[in-house]
């Protein structure tokens, strides 16, 4: 497949059982995989048409093994690749051959609550509903609900500043996080930000936070969390063509009226996801739209008619509300399900760009073009309300040319993103999969001045270097 | 994900079903969030996922399994929770089945491994060989705090040791082949799998199955020749083994079915349905059982399935006893059944709570908890805690297994609260007699108004 | 972009140059409006962005605007408020509080990162800032994100340089994410409640489904009767509504009224402005961030050895207080009674040798401090703005 890796350091690679004897020396036995076998299970996320074998795996428990093993690595010159619940469909996780995986799975637990501040202080291994699950019988939650949100985990949260369907109402990661314990390359142990609003001096938090795992280790979070709105109801509403979807997305929006998610699906998504959930969505029906209120009773009766009726004005074929939290849950379980239930039928790779809205129709359009030139199909998932697009190329991974073709369409589709004024990587980030993009966004200078500032936490490109930037043009002080 | 198998190893049908299972699987991970072991552990390779990836390696390369291979495989429950989880369908109990034929083909266990789970397989599946060896273990327990630091199997002894009742009572009068009819027109007829454990350790499940069904005017026989069904052996990767106790079964309910007929082949420990049910796939590829056992398959019902659709006889005893329902993994993610049991319950008058990560497997898991004593103690551990929260007054389940885990993890911390088989409770309040352990609890029923107007 | 303004930010770049040339520092203003907020000026020449204005994008349906960093803010809240929107974090105007006269520009907002009482539940100016275009120490034009909320591509440097008082680069655009302005704005008044309960009550307000917008406290110092606020925004029916559900659930802290309309506004633009503080005129100014939990007992601490008049907002996580301008303007003290609670606090007036003398904002861990410098110098190598306005040094 087209995306490259750099060349290993072979004499990293020859050093493996010094390596590895000293890596033993820092964490117990059962923290440090080894072998072939089980080190396989390491060298890929969801992102699995890319993979590469690390030297081993290390699965530490606390933020000292994390500062004790990364001076380790820093002295040695060996590379780290962090890794959450290895669920990156961008290949954030994804190791290679002369680096080691540090997975932050076995830190867990939830140190701290504050009920009247609203903060949460968590381990960064724990999963994001697990979050909300801590505090939901108070009747509080954690916002960005990224579909994978069952799985993955705060740290990878942080590092790729995830979104979600919600977000539209209650902002990304970087909006909910109002500080972490990071440990440096060299060891060093740095908090950055409080249980206060607003970090100190330089907004670190907020560099921090989408910077794919390779300015640190994030070990610790303080997040934000939310009363729960008195009800929420999710509609599904059936258009015949994704134009007059659009349309109505921006209706709204323009009526004044934020709800809180506004998810569009097209036919082929449509089918894929009633197949796997069950929950009644209009099979036929050109595209979908999923908006949900929230509130009492009476608001969501009120906030609802004003969407029907707007609705209605660009040309609504069916309208179907919740009726019950079981309802509820299906419709959602069928929207968040999406990429996998995909599987059912076909390979597929999730593409994840963002487009202002006013060009969705376009853009559709486009798409639709672009992945029928390479004799592929497509199903489209995104985040009407702000842009945010996931075409989700279907082909068959078995077969090498169509693998190929889809990586291609799935290039073109992005660099039209960011052709019509958005860019490459709306929640899923860049890993290696948007890489070698970046100058279809970015100035050499843009991206001169972004590497200068990742030199100030690592200098010597042993985080995670494989992502992000292109491999080539590469600054070292 | 992509697959390399060679076009020769697809010729095997074993190879061609698991090769589309690996197909299917993206990789996306959703099944970590809800496997017991990757809770515990919070490694990859105790994941489904990253077992799937193992098993892929080895199956893809048609290498003979390794050391490390077994040792996750080992450690997966099969409770199926990443079935439920999954969104892309990947059949994993059948992608873990055929990687624990292939360790057992390809792998030598260590000495005390191979004894240890021969006797398992040499006594469990027997129940007359289980009640000698279960008088053994009571003898045996005294000398638990030497056995218990035996290198090896010293913790597998322990957990075997502390999971024999103290006593088990007399030969119920279900364990021979029989015919129980009811008065009056007959409105089912169907076949009873009396199990091979369960009758031993706790007869009065299908003592109370056969009266409430006969109450039902349902008619019951227990074919010749019936026994373990072999999920047992199944599960330690024995395929000749568990196809000789399938075909077994198999032919003595086929033979009733062609006979007087049947309506439904009744399983009270959902451990088993989930094999029986299976049975149509494991011989799918056998020209002269493959009809018969998909027929089986199709009639195998889990007690509470065949009550659900057919009217249960009249309220007796007046009850509002908080019942906590253990779902039992191999009932909601091996058979998908859910609400049924709980619908039952509340419609007999009980007021029935779910245990919070209910989920999340006890950690009997078959014999499980003998084998992976430190994972399965953790697994109980965390059961019972959750079931303390909302502080039932008796917990059901369909699953023999449960029982006697949970048993365990509530004597641990001296909790009395009663745990009994779901069908055990219908049976009480439709007129059968009080179940021992609801007994001991001290808990009672009045008899109904209704009964005492009728009266 | 239109010649003129093409034109002006090539004069900024050239002055960059020059400065970087003849190695001669530069003070960074838009209006200069707060330009006494900080360590003192330690450049001679300033550097303005005031040619540099003019809307350059503005999309209703999108909820996005975009302006050229020396547009006044007015300007901006004039053309959103054209269209029903509004900037949701509310920024502040320090003109009254400092005493400063000139048009604050929209850059000036972004680089001093101004976020009023709606910041609780909106999030701050970093929180909207979607985009920005900034000339940094090299002479070189450098953009981040675009104008897309949903943007992770690349090093936020976005959030990076909002807040940085211009010691970053000198911005020349930035991009907002906006909101709708409700259509109806209450606010409940609850009186007499000490700062301890008045907290409480304030969390609780935030804890309630009722999308609290506002949350301050004005104790009996700065008022005649302590008043407890708790503003709720949004459509008609849902305020009428919602006013009614909270002034039920506050009820055991005290009864409650509320006001409504333009008397509602002026109460929260005192709240946003500190206009409670602004007399006397002498005393310094300080704003302490700190766990609303924590906040009345921190304010118990300081007042042990400094007379203070004090006021909250973010529900108690924001505290305002003034106090004599002498010695060390109670620094110490207050520095002292924040150590250790994750709080910190920033002189935003005071006299000039005051602020040259102490630590104006918040000293900063060795650990942040080695990192700040590192990233103040792969931005400004030579130190060309605002050397020092931040942290002595930097």
């Amino acid at each position: 497949m087209g995306i490259a890796f750099p060349i290993p350091d072979n004499a990293i690679i020859l050093r493996r059982e010094a390596i590895i004897s000293g890596l033993s020396a820092l964490i117990p036995p059962e923290s440090l995989i080894t072998s072939e076998d089980e080190r396989r299970a390491f060298e890929t996320d969801a992102l699995t048409s890319y993979r590469r074998m690390p030297l081993a795996v290390v699965l530490p428990t606390t933020t000292e093994e994390v500062a004790a093993i990364l001076a380790f690595c820093n002295e040695n010159g060996v590379k780290v690749v962090p890794r959450g619940a290895g669920t990156s469909l961008a290949g954030g996780a994804i190791p290679q051959e002369d680096a080691i995986v540090l997975g932050v799975g076995k830190m867990n637990k939830v140190l701290d609550i504050n009920f009247g501040d609203r903060t949460m202080r968590v381990q960064s291994g724990i999963t994001n509903l697990a979050i909300s699950a801590e505090v939901a019988h108070k009747g509080f939650f954690y916002a960005p609900d990224p579909s994978s949100q069952l799985a993955c985990t705060i740290a990878g949260n942080i590092a790729m500043n995830s979104g979600g369907a919600h977000c539209l109402r209650y902002g990304v990661t970087t909006n909910n996080i109002l500080g972490v314990r990071m440990v440096l390359i060299d060891g060093t142990v740095v908090d950055i930000g409080s249980d206060a609003m607003d970090a100190q001096g330089l907004d670190l938090l907020g560099l921090i936070i989408g910077s794919e795992g390779q300015l640190g280790v994030v070990t610790e979070a303080i997040v934000r969390i939310l009363p729960m709105a008195e009800g929420a109801r999710p509609v599904l509403f059936g258009f015949e063509t994704s134009e007059e979807a659009g349309a109505c997305v921006a209706a709204i929006i323009g009526a004044g009226i934020i709800p809180v998610a506004m998810e569009f699906m097209d036919k082929p998504a449509i089918e894929i996801c009633e197949a796997f959930a069950h929950a009644g969505y209009p099979l036929d029906a050109g595209a979908l739209l999923i908006i949900e209120v929230e509130g009492s009773d009476a608001e969501m009766d009120a906030m609802l008619k004003k969407i029907v009726t707007i609705a209605k004005k660009h040309g609504v074929k069916t309208v179907k509300e919740s009726k019950s939290a079981t309802e509820t849950a299906a419709i959602w379980k069928g929207r968040k399900s999406a990429f996998g239930a995909t599987g059912r039928i076909a390979d597929y790779i999730c593409m994840d760009g963002t487009i202002p809205t006013g060009q969705l129709p376009y853009v559709l359009r486009r798409i639709d073009e672009i992945v029928k030139s390479y004799g592929l199909r497509v199903a489209n998932v995104f985040h009407a309300g702000d842009g945010n697009l996931h075409p989700l190329i279907l082909y068959n991974c078995n077969d090498p040319e169509e693998a190929n073709k889809a990586e291609e369409a799935g290039n073109d589709i992005l660099k039209l993103c960011v052709e019509v004024g958005g860019c490459l990587t709306g929640e899923h980030g860049v890993g290696i999969e948007k890489r070698d993009l970046m100058r279809h966004q970015f100035t050499d200078i843009d991206l001169g001045q972004q590497m200068r500032v990742r030199a100030v936490f690592d200098p010597k490109w042993l985080l995670n270097p494989a992502k992000v930037f292109p491999l080539d043009g590469r600054i070292s002080p | 994900m992509q697959t390399n198998f060679t076009p020769e190893a697809l010729q095997n049908p074993a190879m061609q079903a698991s090769e589309k299972i690996l197909r299917t699987c993206v990789h996306c991970g959703f099944c970590t969030a809800t496997c017991p072991t990757y809770l515990l552990l919070g490694d990859e390779l105790d994941s489904p996922r990253g077992r799937i990836y193992l098993i892929k390696d080895m199956l893809e390369n048609n290498r003979p399994a390794t050391p490390q291979v077994v040792k996750h495989v080992d450690r997966c429950l099969s409770c199926l929770s990443c079935m439920t989880t999954c969104p892309s369908g990947v059949n994993y109990m059948h992608l873990v089945d055929h990687a624990r034929s292939h360790i057992e083909k390809t792998h030598r266990r260590s000495f005390s491994d191979r004894v240890f789970r021969g006797i398992l397989a040499a006594v469990l599946p027997y129940p007359n060989r289980f009640r000698v060896a279960l008088l053994g273990a009571a003898i045996a327990k005294v000398f638990t705090p030497v056995l218990r630091h035996l290198p090896g199997i010293g913790a597998r002894i322990e957990a075997m040791l502390s999971l024999a009742p103290r006593m088990i009572g007399g030969r119920s009068p279900l364990e021979r082949p029989q015919i129980v009819s009811s008065e009056g027109p007959r409105r089912a007829r169907v076949a009873l799998l009396t199990g091979c454990a369960q009758p031993v350790l706790n007869p009065g499940i299908n003592e109370a199955t056969v009266r409430l069904l006969n109450r039902m005017s349902v008619e019951i026989v227990i074919p010749k020749d019936e026994g373990c069904c072999g999920a047992l052996v199944h599960h330690m990767g024995h395929e000749a083994e568990s196809h000789s106790f399938a075909k077994k079964n198999i032919a003595a309910w086929i033979s009733e079915s062609e006979g007087e007929g049947l309506d439904a082949i009744i399983i009270t420990a959902s451990g088993c349905g989930t094999t029986i049910k299976d049975y149509g796939f494991m011989f799918r590829n056998d020209p002269e059982w493959a009809e018969k056992a998909a027929k089986v398959s199709m009639l195998a019902k889990d007690i509470t399935e065949f009550l659900a659709t057919h009217e249960l006889p009249a309220i007796v005893r007046a009850t509002s006893h908080t019942v906590a329902y253990h779902s039992a993994c191999s009932m909601q993610h091996g058979q998908q059944i859910r609400d049924e049991p709980k619908k039952l319950l509340k419609s007999v008058g009980f007021n029935v709570k779910d245990v919070p990560e209910g989920h999340i497997c006890c950690g009997s898991a078959g014999t499980y908890n003998i084998l992976q004593p430190e994972i399965a103690g953790k697994l109980r551990s965390r059961k019972v805690a959750n079931i303390q929260k909302i502080a039932p007054e008796i917990i059901a389940t369909g699953n023999l297994g449960c029982m006697t885990q949970i048993g365990k993890g509530l004597s641990d911390t001296n909790d009395s609260t009663p745990i009994v088989h779901t069908v055990e409770l219908l049976d009480w309040i439709t007129g059968g007699p009080t179940p021992k352990a609801i007994e001991k609890a001290g808990l009672k029923a009045d008899i109904a108004i209704n009964t005492l107007a009728a009266e | 972009m239109s010649a003129p303004s093409l034109f002006a930010e090539q004069e900024l770049i050239d002055s960059v140059h020059a400065a970087r040339k003849a190695a001669t520092p530069l003070s960074i203003i838009g209006s200069g409006t707060k330009s006494q907020i900080g360590r003192p000026a330690q450049s001679d020449k300033t550097l303005s962005t005031a040619a540099l204005t003019g809307i350059t994008l503005h999309e209703p349906a999108e909820m996005v605007i975009a302006a050229r960093s020396g547009t006044p803010l007015a300007e901006v809240e004039r053309r959103l408020a054209d269209k029903k929107q509004m900037l949701p974090f509310e920024p502040m105007d320090y003109r009254p509080l400092l005493g400063s006269t000139g048009e604050p520009t929209i850059g000036g907002v972004v680089a001093a990162n101004l976020s009023g009482p709606r910041r609780i539940m909106a999030g701050a100016c970093r929180d909207s800032l979607i985009g920005i275009r900034l000339v940094n120490g090299k002479g070189e034009l450098v953009k981040s994100g675009g104008r897309v909320m949903k943007n992770v591509t690349g090093l936020d440097l976005v959030k990076l340089v909002c807040g940085s008082w211009g010691t970053l680069g000198v911005l020349t655009e930035v991009t907002f994410k906006v909101l709708p302005k409700p259509q109806r704005s209450a606010t409940l008044v609850l009186h007499g409640l000490d700062d301890a309960n008045a907290i409480a009550a304030l969390s609780a307000g935030l804890g309630s489904p009722f999308e609290v917008s506002g949350a301050a406290h004005l104790p009996n110092g700065v008022e005649r009767v302590s008043a407890t606020l708790l503003r709720l925004e949004g459509f008609d029916e849902q305020i009428t509504y919602r006013l009614d559900a909270l002034k039920k659930q506050l009820h055991r802290f005290a009864a409650a009224d509320y006001v409504e309309g333009a008397r509602s506004a002026a109460l929260w633009r005192s709240v946003r402005d500190a206009t409670f503080l602004v007399e006397p005129r002498e005393n310094a100014v300080w704003r302490i961030s700190i766990a609303p939990s924590k906040a009345a007992k921190i304010i118990a601490e300081i007042k042990k050895s400094l007379t203070i008049r004090h006021f909250y907002d973010w529900g108690g996580g924001l505290i305002w207080l003034s106090l004599p301008a002498t010695g060390d303007a109670g620094a110490a003290a207050i520095r002292s009674a924040l150590f250790g609670t994750g709080g910190y606090a920033t002189l935003v007036r005071g006299p000039a040798d005051i602020r040259a003398a102490i630590d104006v904002f918040e000293p900063l861990s060795p650990a942040l401090r080695v990192l700040t410098a590192g990233i103040k110098q792969s931005f400004d190598p030579d130190g060309l703005f605002n050397p020092g306005r931040m942290i002595a040094g930097i």
